[in-house]
């Protein structure tokens, strides 16, 4: 991902634009986080998160007339926000937070005529920023028509202690007997700034003339206006006028362009997105007191606050979520990631952890896709060779091991020399349930006899893994198998293989078996209690075939229980994406979370999403236990392990060669190594992805070479052997009906000179 | 990781040499990561014993943060 990418990336994902409230804040106050802190009750922080932003926070939180409550995403439901009220309740309830930082001095000097709130608030800001500030005013004390206002809206001593303040920044308030053209033309300062929500004398407002409306900035050099009359809001107008005289000011003074990259007002415009339905509306609390709401009112009134953010995507995947942010932020990982030219590269394993399902890309208002983002990732990752060898390497042998003659096969039916459909069952289907796909493939031969079958993996763990290269390749000598058959249409029980073929593949013109299935007759089945349907994640964009499934079960007779998240918006099992062999932690909390979505037993036609989402305990049907009911398997029945699915593949490819009266010919020497393993040692086996078949190839080595360990004491003996880039540990006892297994282990590092 | 790796039991006899292990110099590689380490090895013909707690732990954790550089 190059600096380009990233911010076309960035720029999709709209979840750090301002609320509404904040975008309508002429101060840009974070509206958001002082309410959530008030329904916190955490006053203190809310003060903070206004004296962020505010300029003299004790007078500007009593006397704002809140304009952003007219953009309020609760306005229609219940009645919006009551900011205003809100931030006054604060104020009076707390003190200041300390003293208010200054920038270190600048040598430019400003001038500001008039005391009203506009010219306070350019004092305020350009003090902040270091520049020694002389205030002009009239009257005895500063302030403007602030000195006029009753008590109860802002009392005469918060006003003086917040004008204290303001001196201990190097402002000095000047009083003078009238603010006129004499006075301000006589002045030597480096900017000035005419404040007109004050008393100017006719000759001054007569020699300003109109600014320019978005700078403030007057026709003569370093003379700045604001605080006209007949705006909207008088206190907030003038104080939104102050701040962006202040910016020019400051820029000005700086030498710099007062206009460019200048972020304009948003008036309360914001791309952000929140979901409202489903929000029930509450209605606005009103003060019993007139003066205003009381610490109980007042977390009362913020807690209807929506604490309004997008996070559509982050609120339905379990990785997303898992990781404590959202795309824009994830963005920003997967580019340090890439950029990384030394060191650790923290985000590899988040990179590898996307099922690559595409939820968030239908559920994004602006279709963020991760999945296309990750997959990006990977494939950098692999073109610069720095892909973790471990991140994807079972599920790569597991491809390999399905493509390998042991397992592959490619035939016309049996009497047939041609074949107008290709049945493709994939390899997970094969592995899972071998008897029941021998059986769907009889099916298929009842309604058309020309249908040969294709044992294989459609390769799309190489796809996954962004080994776009080896991808290419495999798919290339797949259509060479093809084309050798007479180019007949694949028929596929599998969604991914069926997406894999439809996306790269379009000539191999495949369908799913269960459009096919839909087509012809189905004998009802027994009556079962109603199922929850999950659709795989690699059906999202295959409305046929999910229809087509919907069909195929109304015929069977099965009513299925609704389940929130399916059809275009279907949640992955876990597997996609390779998620369970970079993240398997993550993968089986993402299983957990779908199956949680509903009490009813599940339902899938993928085989992996069946094992998958039944590793979980949840009682899980695959469509062709329903099919063929006289194969079925029981819902409960626990997944196939990782040794059983290379088994049962060897199997399906013996059963379907047995019926041309074929053999898969000569065997593995080490096939027959009889191995006997406890159910604990069986799980330790799984979960450190050591196959039955790789302790066998060890035991074989050993037992032609001699090299092992035995113990001294008891009948323990440990072999290793150095199997590709992996080497395997065996620790075993040598008993009448084969080997006993007591402990495998694995390891990636390689002995120096150590030949095992 | 320069360091001296010993398995609690190293009562372990390499078969066909007929010998004892006994703790012994061995280089580790990984990614062209090379490491230095005393390991129990049989003195006769240099057979390494990579047991379990090793192998699971510390060269598991090594491994990773090597496929991560
Ligand atoms: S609901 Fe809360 S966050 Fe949303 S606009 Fe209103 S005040 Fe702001
Ligand atoms: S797992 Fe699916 S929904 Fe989640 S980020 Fe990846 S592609 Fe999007
Ligand atoms: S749905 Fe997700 S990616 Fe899209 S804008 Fe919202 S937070 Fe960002
Ligand atoms: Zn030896």
């Amino acid at each position: 991902m190059d600096q380009k990418e990233l911010r076309e990336w960035e720029a999709r994902c709209i979840q750090e634009e301002p609320p509404a409230c904040r975008a309508g804040c002429p101060l840009n106050v974070d509206a958001r986080a002082f309410v959530l802190a008030m329904a916190d009750n955490d006053f203190d922080a809310a003060r903070g998160v206004l004296e962020k932003s505010m300029p003299l926070a004790a007078v500007t939180a009593r006397l704002c007339e809140a304009p952003c409550e007219v953009f309020c995403v609760r306005a229609n439901l219940g009645g919006a926000i009551a900011v205003g009220g809100l931030e006054r309740l604060c104020i009076r309830e707390t003190r200041p937070k300390g003293k208010i930082l200054r920038l270190p001095a600048r040598p430019k000097k400003v001038a500001v005529f008039g005391s009203g709130p506009s010219s306070l608030t350019v004092a305020f800001d350009l003090a902040k920023k270091g520049y020694p500030i002389s205030v002009y005013h009239l009257g005895v004390k500063p302030g403007g028509w602030l000195r006029e206002l009753p008590d109860s809206f802002l009392p005469q001593s918060i006003l003086d202690e917040e004008l204290e303040r303001l001196g201990t920044l190097h402002v000095t308030f000047v009083s003078v007997p009238a603010l006129d053209a004499t006075l301000v033309q006589a002045h030597e300062a480096d900017a000035v700034y005419v404040g007109q929500d004050d008393t100017l004398a006719p000759d001054l407002a007569a020699l300003l003339g109109p600014p320019d409306p978005d700078t403030l900035a007057l026709e003569r050099s370093g003379w700045f206006t604001g605080g006209m009359e007949g705006r909207e809001h008088r206190f907030i107008s003038a104080v939104s006028h102050g701040r962006e005289a202040a910016v020019s000011m400051d820029r000005f003074l700086q030498n710099a362009s007062l206009t460019s990259s200048r972020v304009p007002l948003r008036s309360g415009r914001t791309a952000l997105f929140t979901r409202t339905d489903g929000v029930e509306p509450v209605k606005r609390i009103i003060p019993a007191d007139p003066v205003g709401y009381n610490r109980e009112e007042g977390r009362s009134e913020a807690s209807r606050c929506l604490d309004c953010q997008c996070l559509e995507c982050v609120r339905h995947c379990a990785y997303l979520a898992e990781h404590g942010a959202y795309p824009k932020s994830y963005a920003r990982r997967v580019f340090n990631n890439s950029a990384i030219v030394q060191g650790i590269r923290q985000a590899n394993t988040f990179i590898n952890s996307c099922s690559l399902c595409g939820q968030c890309e239908v559920l994004c208002p602006n279709d963020f896709s991760m999945a296309d983002m990750c997959l990006d990732a990977r494939r950098e990752m692999v073109s610069l060779k720095r892909m973790p060898p471990s991140a994807h390497w079972f599920a790569l042998e597991e491809m390999r091991s399905a493509k390998d003659g042991q397992a592959a096969l490619i035939r016309h039916a049996p009497g047939t020399n041609e074949s107008v459909a290709l049945f493709f069952p994939g390899c997970q289907l094969s592995g899972i349930r071998p008897d029941q796909t021998l059986k769907l493939y009889e099916r298929l031969l009842e309604l058309e006899p020309r249908t040969g079958i294709w044992l294989d993996c459609c390769a799309a763990p190489a796809h996954w893994a962004g080994r776009a290269e080896e991808f290419a390749g495999l798919l290339a000598g797949m259509e060479k198998l093809w084309a050798g058959m007479g180019r007949p249409k694949l028929v596929t029980a599998c969604s991914t293989c069926l997406k894999v073929f439809s996306e790269h593949r379009p000539d191999f013109g495949a369908v799913s078996v269960w459009t096919l299935l839909a087509g012809e007759a189905v004998a009802p089945g027994a009556a079962r209690p109603a199922l929850a349907l999950s659709d795989p994640c690699t059906s999202r964009h295959d409305s046929a075939t999910r229809d087509a499934v919907r069909c195929l079960l109304d015929k069977l007779g099965q009513p299925l229980s609704p389940l929130a998240m399916s059809g275009e918006l279907t949640e992955c099992c876990g597997f996609g994406g390779l998620m369970d062999n970079a993240n398997p932690a993550l993968a089986r909390k993402v299983a957990e979370a779908r199956v949680a979505q509903s009490d009813a037993d599940f339902l899938t036609y993928c085989a992996m999403c069946r094992d998958q989402l039944a590793k979980t305990g949840k009682p899980v049907l695959h469509i062709l236990d329903l099919l063929f009911p006289e194969l079925a398997r029981p819902a409960s029945e626990p997944p196939a392990g990782i040794s059983l699915r290379r088994v049962n593949r060897r199997q399906l490819k013996d059963a379907v060669l047995g019926r041309h009266g074929l053999d898969r010919g000569a065997r593995q020497p080490w096939e027959d190594v009889r191995l006997a393993i406890s159910a604990p040692v069986a799980a330790l086996l799984e979960e450190r992805r050591i196959l039955e078949d790789d302790v066998r190839q060890v035991l074989y080595a050993a037992s032609r070479s001699g090299r092992v360990l035995r113990h001294g004491t008891d009948s323990r003996v440990v072999a290793a052997a150095r199997l590709g880039e992996v080497t395997f540990w065996v620790e075993y006892r040598e008993g009448e009906g084969g080997f006993e297994i007591l402990k495998a282990w694995s390891h990636r590092m390689r002995i120096s000179g150590g030949d095992l | 990781m320069s360091l001296v790796f010993m398995p609690e039991d190293m009562d372990w006899v390499c078969e066909p040499c007929g010998e004892r292990l006994t703790p012994g110099k061995v280089e580790l590689n990984y990614l062209g990561n090379v490491f230095h380490v005393e390991l129990p090895v049989c003195p006769k013909c240099g057979f390494v014993y990579l047991y379990e707690d090793l192998a699971m732990g510390r060269v598991l954790e090594v491994e990773q943060l090597l496929e991560d550089k």
